[in-house]
């Protein structure tokens, strides 16, 4: 697997002078530093859910004096977070699903094929990015109580996958459209048709596109707010980011279950985002591997 | 087949039922009385009753705890009612009830605030006075203090029932600081810039701050200092636009009043950029001799301070003002969030709704809510063995002074707003006569 | 013929599904925001229709212009400042070696962290007592330099960019490096073996290659400063006296807080229309640099 990946690498570098191995060298401990830095605010995350709240305020920066375990467990049972996790989940992924297929599908045609309207459907999907979430609030509430959606998974799957299908559709046409066009045309007289060569073709070369839209989009389903807290009222039905906002009461935060309970939620994304990455990473290969 | 002719007969059930109830209200309306629904209650007891209830008491403190087991106790006790109970994360209860409310699809039962969204809510026609209720429960009514439903009350009309009351401008002050300084607690204006002088001298923080969400200085400060100079009276007609207004000279000069603390060093560096969190913090840490801030402090100090160190804490109302109209032996004050009815609740459902808001707001949920740390505008007596020192002695202090309003409970939002961010402009520096012209601009405005 | 029956068959395949949802969904929540804002309504009762009323009041409002000033420094440093930082570190983290691996990760860590967590750590760097930046400047001789970070006025709107720099450069970051895999090894192979210095290459080879995507992150960059929202939620509320308000705060402001929820939806319609001038005219700055 790695064998191609480092030849191709190792090419551009195949003449190390001293200068820059050293400027690599101040480029390492540059870039230590900063991923130290950018790393200290999740362990600060995982030390402060250890402490009890006036420990927090005393010193904020410190170890835990006492580990206090039983955090997580408050957190919980308190906002009942086993019922958001599975509910998380489910909504996630099944928009996650909806997101890479529409999105992808809409990416080849509009990246591929020259059409009147063309112009126009890519100037409908920049809407979607510049409208700010919270003003659509109140409309989509309404549409949605009218067609008996509220109060259903489907009523974050959706709008969910809408407002991320912008964003999807815009970073995967940049990456199909620097596909080789002589590609297409070896398929298509190969007789695989378009499907065939969207599905045998395009899709396998552009995983690292998707792999970073689904990272995008897995991160702000599983953070959403602010459609959660209005689309779901049945207490069964309750995603993560209600559990999470649960200890604060506008005059205090309690951050020792805040904490906790924001810790237990960070681990799925941190996962995600580890595995989506090798995928990224992975493009590559299969790169090295078709030319 | 089958569900669906089932499911035929329940919606023809429905309709009728709907149609039926909705024929009754008309001739009920003046009188709702829950007599009347009483006498029909072995018919009630057939079907079951069913309410939402939107809350947002959704924490681990225990406040929170308590309130969450009353609803539960309700449910048991109630079996013929069936609750859908949605517990709503406090940082999004509003933006959720405002959006429901923009669709006209209000809860029957649900969590509100007094003033401005109680006005609004009415003025919209999403809910209805409970004056039936109180009624029929004079104890429970006459249990309150005075001025309990002033907030909750339009013309002559109760949409609520307090579930507490929040003190917004106690001066809490470090008993060990001041001795150390020997100083006394301040009674008057020259006092407190007596001993904001001697402390800043001594390297100390006088008074912390922590005004970040920009409410603080406005709920906890200026409105009882402006009450101080201008006194209630100017306060309540300037609010309303009605021969006063916020330009006045004697506002103009309460604001001058805090802008001229500020200025003699008063506050630690940095306070807009703080919150109120962190300022209660600072002051426990003994970091700060003083802190103005409302009842909400107690349920927080009790939670992040030591116990050595809420022994050190006093608490008094802000100093007398040379020559102001104002009573000085008074805090500002508001009702806390309470349980407001939709309009759209009548028939059978209303007599439920009417027994889940008095499970939730009767007298002994107000003597629970009090043992739980936080004050409540009703007759109950406090048993100390389960609060702090400095709860008694803000309880002691509340039950012994005027209350005066709170700013953002009388003015609309967009006055309040104006005021909120005109006092942290005032706090860096800004001319009170222009802010004042603000203040005054959009409490105008906003009233048309 | 039957070939571009075909196509046509294949165009209207691929983009109904997204069309459809994205229509519903977001088309037409923003048509609906749209039309609230031509009515004076407070989001309860009564709705008067006022024309651009709500628009006339916009071009007056200082706050609205200090939030838009705002925004564009935001603008401005996300372009400036995630765009090239991003495609620095793509460029130097594009191997797999386990420690590019690690800081890879890490790089993109803010994204997976709740607003919460990242406001409050920056909150307790700029803290004016116990700020880490205060103690750093003291600790290097340079105690006079000192300040309230967030609540001067003067600097608070350039130091909340800072955060906002840092918390979103990772999603380009790997944008940046999906797009250089895909770039065909033979190309880079060849113009190694000619001898091409590692700049000439950038500049020659690698950016006109992933130029698609550059184009695409300036468009998500501006669209999303444009709705930045939580972060200055949490660190400043807007303030103090709205001098770090932005165009998505005030928007929120007006809709859910002070009962002004027609001018609030005109708010929101300002911003897509300012978001589209924007990207406008920077796809147009870019296409001219292609040349």
């Amino acid at each position: 697997m790695q064998t191609p990946v480092e030849l191709k690498n190792a090419l551009p570098e195949h003449r190390p002078a001293p200068k820059i191995k050293l400027s690599r060298g101040i480029l390492n401990v540059l870039l230590s530093i900063y991923g130290f830095v950018t790393l200290y605010p999740l362990v600060w995350l995982f030390l402060s859910a250890f402490k009890s709240n006036p420990e927090f305020y005393e010193f904020p920066f410190g170890l835990p004096k006492e580990w206090h375990l039983e955090n997580f467990a408050d957190a919980w049972n308190v906002a009942r977070m086993g019922v958001s996790f599975k509910n998380s989940f489910i909504v996630t992924i099944a928009a996650l699903i909806l997101t890479l297929v529409f999105g992808a599908m809409a990416a080849f045609v509009l990246s591929r094929f020259k059409f009147r309207g063309k112009a126009a459907a890519m100037g409908l999907f920049l809407l979607g990015m510049l409208i700010p979430i919270h003003s659509t609030l109140v409309p989509l509430f309404i549409m949605m109580k009218k067609i008996h959606l509220l109060d259903t998974y489907g009523a974050l799957i959706f709008p969910y996958t809408a407002f991320e299908l912008s964003l999807a559709i815009f970073v995967t046409i940049a990456y199909m459209s620097s596909i080789p066009k002589e590609m297409e045309e070896a398929a298509l007289i190969d007789g695989t048709g378009y499907w065939g060569f969207f599905f045998r073709v395009m899709l396998p070369l552009s995983a690292p596109a998707l792999a970073t839209v689904g990272i995008l989009a897995f991160l702000r389903f599983w953070n959403d707010f602010a459609f959660a807290l209005v689309f779901i009222s049945k207490p069964a039905l309750q995603t993560l980011p209600l559990s999470l906002s649960m200890f604060a009461t506008g005059y205090m935060t309690d951050y020792r279950l805040t904490f906790a309970a924001l810790s237990l939620a960070v681990i799925p994304t941190i996962v995600v985002y580890l595995l989506f990455q090798e995928q990224v990473m992975k493009g590559m290969v299969a790169g090295a591997v078709k030319g | 087949m089958k569900k669906l002719l089932l499911l035929t007969l329940m919606f023809v059930f429905t309709v009728s039922l709907i149609g039926c109830s909705s024929g009754n209200n008309k001739t009920a309306n003046s009188e709702k009385t829950p007599a009347a629904s009483n006498g029909n209650s072995a018919k009630k007891n057939e079907e079951k009753v069913k309410l939402s209830l939107w809350h947002n008491f959704t924490g681990n403190d225990l406040r929170a705890t308590m309130m969450r087991d009353q609803i539960d106790k309700f449910q048991k006790d109630h079996p013929n009612i069936e609750l859908d109970i949605q517990a709503i994360p406090p940082d999004g209860y509003k933006t959720r009830l405002k959006t429901v409310a923009a669709a006209n699809e209000m809860p029957d039962v649900f969590m509100m605030w007094p003033g401005a969204m109680t006005k609004e809510f009415h003025d919209g026609g999403l809910i209805q006075p409970i004056n039936a209720l109180l009624d029929s429960k004079p104890e429970w009514r006459d249990g309150y203090l005075p001025g309990s439903f002033d907030s909750f009350t339009i013309d002559g009309n109760i949409y609520s029932a307090t579930l507490g009351l929040t003190p917004t401008s106690i001066l809490f002050y470090n008993k060990a600081i001041l001795n150390q300084y020997n100083l006394e607690v301040p009674k008057t204006w020259d006092e407190l810039l007596n001993a904001v002088k001697v402390i800043k001298e001594g390297g100390l923080t006088p008074i912390a701050l922590g005004n970040k969400a920009a409410w603080l200085a406005q709920s906890s400060i200026i409105s009882s200092l402006a009450d101080r100079v201008t006194g209630t009276e100017w306060f309540l007609k300037a609010a309303a636009q009605d021969g006063a207004k916020f330009t006045d000279p004697e506002f103009v000069e309460a604001l001058t009043y805090l802008q001229d603390l500020w200025k003699a060093g008063a506050f630690q560096e940095g306070f807009n950029s703080i919150d109120n969190t962190q300022m209660e913090v600072m002051f426990a840490q003994g970091q700060a001799a003083m802190m103005i801030n409302g009842g909400w402090a107690l349920s927080n100090l009790a939670a992040n301070a030591t116990p050595e160190q809420l022994k050190d804490m006093g608490a008094t109302v802000l100093p007398s003002i040379p020559g102001g109209k104002g009573n000085p032996n008074s805090l500002s004050g508001a009702l806390g969030s309470a349980f407001g009815l939709s309009s759209k609740v009548e028939g059978n459902r209303l007599q439920a709704a009417y027994d889940l808001i008095y499970a939730l707001s009767g007298p002994e949920v107000q003597k629970m809510t009090l043992d739980s740390s936080n004050l409540v505008s009703y007759k109950a007596e406090l048993d100390e063995s389960k609060v702090s020192s400095i709860f008694s002695e803000v309880y002691k202090l509340v039950n012994s002074v005027e209350r005066t309003p709170v700013y953002d409970g009388v003015m609309t939002s967009a006055g309040s707003d104006a005021v909120n961010n005109g006092l942290q402009e005032l706090l860096m520096g800004g001319d009170p006569q222009k802010i004042a012209q603000k203040i005054q601009d959009a409490q105008a405005t906003s009233l048309q | 013929m039957t070939a571009k029956a075909r196509i046509r068959g294949v165009i209207i395949v691929g983009l109904l599904p997204a069309l459809f949802i994205f229509c519903f969904f977001v088309i037409v929540p923003i048509i609906w925001s749209a039309w609230y804002g031509f009515y004076d309504w407070k989001g309860i009762g009564a709705m008067k229709f006022i024309g651009f009323g709500n628009y006339a009041e916009i071009i007056q409002d200082p706050v609205f212009a200090t939030s838009l000033r705002n925004n564009l420094i935001v603008v401005a440093a996300s372009v400036f400042g995630q765009v090239p930082i991003a495609l620095a570190l793509a460029l130097v983290l594009r191997q797999s070696t386990l420690y590019q691996r690690i800081i890879r990760s890490v790089v993109f860590l803010p994204m997976v962290l709740s607003s919460v967590v990242i406001g409050i750590i920056w909150g307790y760097i700029y803290h004016p007592q116990i700020g880490i930046l205060n103690s750093l400047l003291d600790w290097i001789g340079l105690g006079t330099w000192k300040q309230a970070w967030l609540s001067n006025p003067n600097i608070s709107m350039y130091m909340l960019a800072i955060p906002i720099i840092w918390n979103f450069i990772g999603p380009y970051m790997i944008m940046y490096i999906a797009a250089l895999q895909n770039i065909p090894s033979e190309i880079e192979d060849a113009s190694a073996i000619d001898g091409a210095k590692p700049m000439r290459m950038l500049f020659s080879i690698r950016l006109p290659m992933i130029w698609d995507t550059i184009k695409v992150t300036v468009v998500l960059c501006i669209s999303g400063s444009l709705k930045t929202f939580d972060l200055i939620y949490v660190m400043t509320g807007g303030g103090p006296a709205h001098s770090t308000e932005l165009l998505a705060s005030y928007m929120y402001n007006n809709t859910f807080s002070i009962y002004r929820f027609g001018y609030g939806s005109a708010i929101s319609t300002s911003i897509i229309i300012i978001s589209m001038v924007l990207i406008a005219g920077s796809q147009l700055l870019m296409r001219r640099n292609t040349r």
